[in-house]
């Protein structure tokens, strides 16, 4: 039975509420997160976790899966615009999606949950689950931020763990939580005088921001792939004390 | 033995330990100011030793405090960051806009000081094929004395030392000494570790490194090179235990 809606990244907003309203009892899956299932094997064992996340999941749900929500537009990435053809050639349903609209800086709604007082895993969390289930988070303490993460969600989010409470998010899953995942200027926008650790999943392309904005901001630049070492924390915790 | 504190910094083949002996642990002058270690009527006395990190399950002490990748073991009583202890170690000795680099067995780390305070840092986290233990390895497997090695103009590249070792694989199936191979790989290590510390004019550098002639001075092809020994880490221990001991 066909049960599951599967999306990535951030699908338009009026296309989720298609689906919802259509498949109302479906649950849905964020495929970029790993269930740890088994290995579908299609791409290079050197290739983006995230992505091979996507292929995993999609394959081992597929008799589940009613349909793929997949944006491959400049909000998520080449490597999702190639994965759509992939998948279609295996007998998946796709809705492709692209939400590239960009506001001004200053016309961007607030960021509540990335600028709040909260651990900054449940910050992550929350900012992604928001993308189904939209929760007003107007109400949560805001901070000043003492330290920063740039980034996409990590694949393993325990790295998040390391950082004090008092860490403001930016880069893309900031630009999530302003429903405007296309917004190269407000992905690239940090505090300049906050200690930013700049983060991304080996072999993403994003490691190119990462690494450039690390230098000009004096920030640490890390990419992981499956599972953060015992040394990445570290090196991220020495930075957090010594900054 | 309770007049003595150890601190204790276990690397992946050899394990540094600092031994500090003093009467009352009254380092400090009246005015808060750390006593030179080194000053008589302090009786303050340090010792060094150099053990391999194997043989520290048969040792019956106390750590004060430990760092390192083999540090976690039950009788220390407080683990520190390596960086952290290596930017602790460093700091007096780099008083101007210095930066320390820590080349060991398995890893590579630095710390960028500017006008006396913390600046910059790296730690590379993952691959350890062009470091202290592959050296130690090549030595063994081409049975070269380390006192053999030296600075050769030509340099492998070993952003992979995987690849690296295939070169030294190679130029010796060719006919070339092992040594001057071998001495050749070290370059590359040198230049990498001058790269990865974003190409300053002087580098001060710890770890077992220091004690390899050949990498010196084939670093001292590209910066200015200042050797500050094989206990930094240790040393930065020391330094933060007083800090926070310093009302005993």
């Amino acid at each position: 039975m066909k049960d599951i809606i599967g999306f990535w990244g951030y699908p338009r907003p009026e296309i989720i509420k298609e689906y919802k309203n259509k498949y109302p009892n479906a649950k849905w899956v964020d495929l970029d997160i790993d269930f740890n299932y088994p290995k579908a094997n299609i791409l290079p064992e050197a290739y983006c976790c995230i992505i091979k996340n996507i292929f995993n999941n999609a394959f081992y749900l597929k008799d589940k899966l009613i349909v793929i929500l997949a944006p491959i537009g400049k909000d998520k990435c080449d490597s999702a615009f190639f994965a759509v053809e992939i998948l279609r050639e295996n007998g998946f349903n796709i809705k492709t999606s692209y939400f590239e609209e960009v506001l001004p800086l200053s016309d961007l709604p607030n960021t509540p949950i990335c600028n709040s007082s909260l651990p900054l895993r449940e910050k992550i969390e929350k900012v992604t689950a928001n993308i189904i289930d939209e929760k007003n988070y107007a109400h949560l303490v805001q901070c000043k931020a003492e330290f920063g993460f740039w980034g996409v969600p990590p694949n393993d989010l325990s790295i998040l763990e390391v950082f004090p409470d008092k860490t403001a998010v930016f880069g893309w899953s900031r630009c999530v939580e302003a429903r405007n995942p296309g917004n190269l200027a407000l992905e690239m926008f940090v505090e300049p005088h906050v200690p930013t650790v700049f983060f991304a999943q080996t072999f993403c392309a994003k490691n190119q921001l990462a690494k450039y904005l690390a230098a000009k901001y004096n920030g640490l630049y890390i990419d992981i792939d499956t599972r953060p070492t015992n040394s990445v924390k570290a090196k991220i915790e020495a930075f957090l004390r010594l900054r | 033995m309770k007049d003595t504190k150890y601190f204790l910094d276990a690397g992946t083949t050899w394990s540094k330990i600092l031994a500090i002996k003093s009467s009352k642990y009254s380092n400090f002058n009246d005015d808060g100011s750390v006593k030179s270690l080194y000053d008589s009527t302090n009786k303050v006395i340090k010792s060094y030793k150099i053990l391999p990190t194997a043989s520290l399950a048969c040792l019956d002490i106390e750590f004060s405090a430990a760092t390192g990748h083999s540090a976690g073991l039950k009788n220390v009583l407080k683990y520190e960051n390596e960086v952290v202890a290596l930017a602790n170690g460093a700091k007096n000795a780099l008083l101007e806009s210095n930066i320390v680099l820590d080349l060991g067995s398995r890893d590579i780390k630095w710390v960028k000081f500017k006008d006396g305070k913390f600046s910059d840092m790296d730690w590379n986290t993952s691959c350890a094929s062009a470091t202290g233990a592959t050296i130690e390895m090549l030595l063994k497997f081409y049975n070269v004395d380390v006192n053999e090695l030296e600075v050769q103009d030509e340099k492998y590249a070993v952003t992979c030392g995987i690849f690296g070792l295939e070169k030294i694989m190679d130029d010796v199936a060719k006919g070339f000494e092992a040594r001057i191979a071998i001495s050749k790989f070290i370059n590359g290590i040198a230049f990498n570790a001058w790269n990865f510390t974003k190409n300053p004019d002087k580098l001060c550098i710890s770890g077992g490194f220091c004690e390899n002639k050949c990498f010196v001075d084939s670093l001292k092809k590209y910066c200015e090179v200042e050797v500050l020994g094989r206990f930094v880490l240790v040393d930065g221990l020391y330094s933060e235990y007083q800090i926070k001991h310093r009302t005993v």
